[in-house]
């Protein structure tokens, strides 16, 4: 059993609070988890948002953004930088963010971070039909 | 092929340059002109990696301003990305021929006053457009292609006159 990781969820217009409402309704209440929206501010503003949040960590967490190559995943990988075990982790859905959920307590920020990478590509499922 | 895009906005790459302007004029290139980024090897790495699929240059406003016409000889469009008018007007005055400019995002701090969602100016700012439109150069408002277009004389009365 290790420490319960932290995280923080920065993503466009109110993707990140209504992602955690969403989980709260399938998984029950929520705590531990931050959401902070990048809508209104600058480059500069929106890591110092992050940074001030995930300064306040003891010892690394999870910072999830929507997609790879925005300003919320390059405003976290800066804000991340230089504080130790801090992972940002992009292209979060529901289910990914339950397994991290029911996983925080279960491993270390970089393991888990491995193992949401996986389970995230897993996620994603077709479910073709059939002619009648 | 050639300049396909010439932007100011604070947050350079990002969704709406890669996902809305990019899925709309499909860049080869994208040049980060900012002289900040350009020094930073931390900065410039995060940027590269920004696009994938898009070649990402990161320079300083001299390098583009020597490298700007090379760009017409290479396959392909590309994009020109400032952080900001000042950073638009020393390209402009190092002798760039910048047609016109889509300011696309420079968001509030302090001292700023609201243009419209998304364009905040201070002094600084509004000094720098003024001498952009002296020179020529289009100041097109609009931060996504999906929206109108707005001519940032048409937002800033004192500017009408310039």
């Amino acid at each position: 059993m290790s420490a319960r990781v932290p995280a923080l969820l920065v993503m466009h217009a109110d993707l990140s609070a209504a992602l955690l409402r969403a989980a709260e309704q399938v998984t029950g209440p929520i705590e531990g988890v931050e959401t902070l929206s990048n809508a209104g501010l600058s480059r500069d503003q929106l890591e110092q948002e992050i940074a001030e949040r995930v300064g306040r960590w003891p010892a690394g967490g999870l910072v999830f953004a929507d997609f790879w190559g925005g300003s919320c995943h390059q405003c976290g990988a800066n804000a991340a930088r230089g504080r130790g075990e801090v992972v940002v982790v992009t292209g979060l859905n529901l289910p990914t963010l339950i397994d991290f959920l029911h996983n925080r307590e279960n491993y270390g920020v970089v393991e888990l971070a491995e193992r949401l990478q996986k389970k995230g590509q897993e996620s994603i499922r077709l479910q073709r039909g059939k002619a009648a | 092929m050639s300049w396909i895009l010439h932007r100011v906005d604070d947050r350079l790459i990002h969704g709406q340059v890669v996902i809305a302007y990019g899925h709309r004029l499909q860049p080869k290139r994208i040049w980060v002109v900012d002289d900040a980024a350009a020094a930073s090897v931390w900065e410039r790495s995060l940027l590269l990696a920004a696009a994938p699929g898009i070649e990402v240059r990161v320079v300083t406003v001299a390098e583009a301003a020597a490298a700007y016409a090379s760009e017409s000889g290479e396959p392909g469009g590309a994009f020109l990305l400032l952080r900001d008018l000042t950073a638009a007007l020393a390209l402009v005055e190092a002798g760039v021929p910048v047609p016109s400019l889509n300011l696309g995002g420079l968001h509030y701090a302090p001292g700023k006053s609201k243009v419209n969602e998304y364009i905040y100016l201070d002094e600084r700012d509004r000094s720098a457009a003024r001498s952009l439109l002296e020179r020529g150069v289009m100041l097109d408002v609009q931060d996504v292609p999906a929206t109108r277009v707005q001519p940032l004389r048409a937002l800033i009365p004192e500017l009408s006159s310039t």
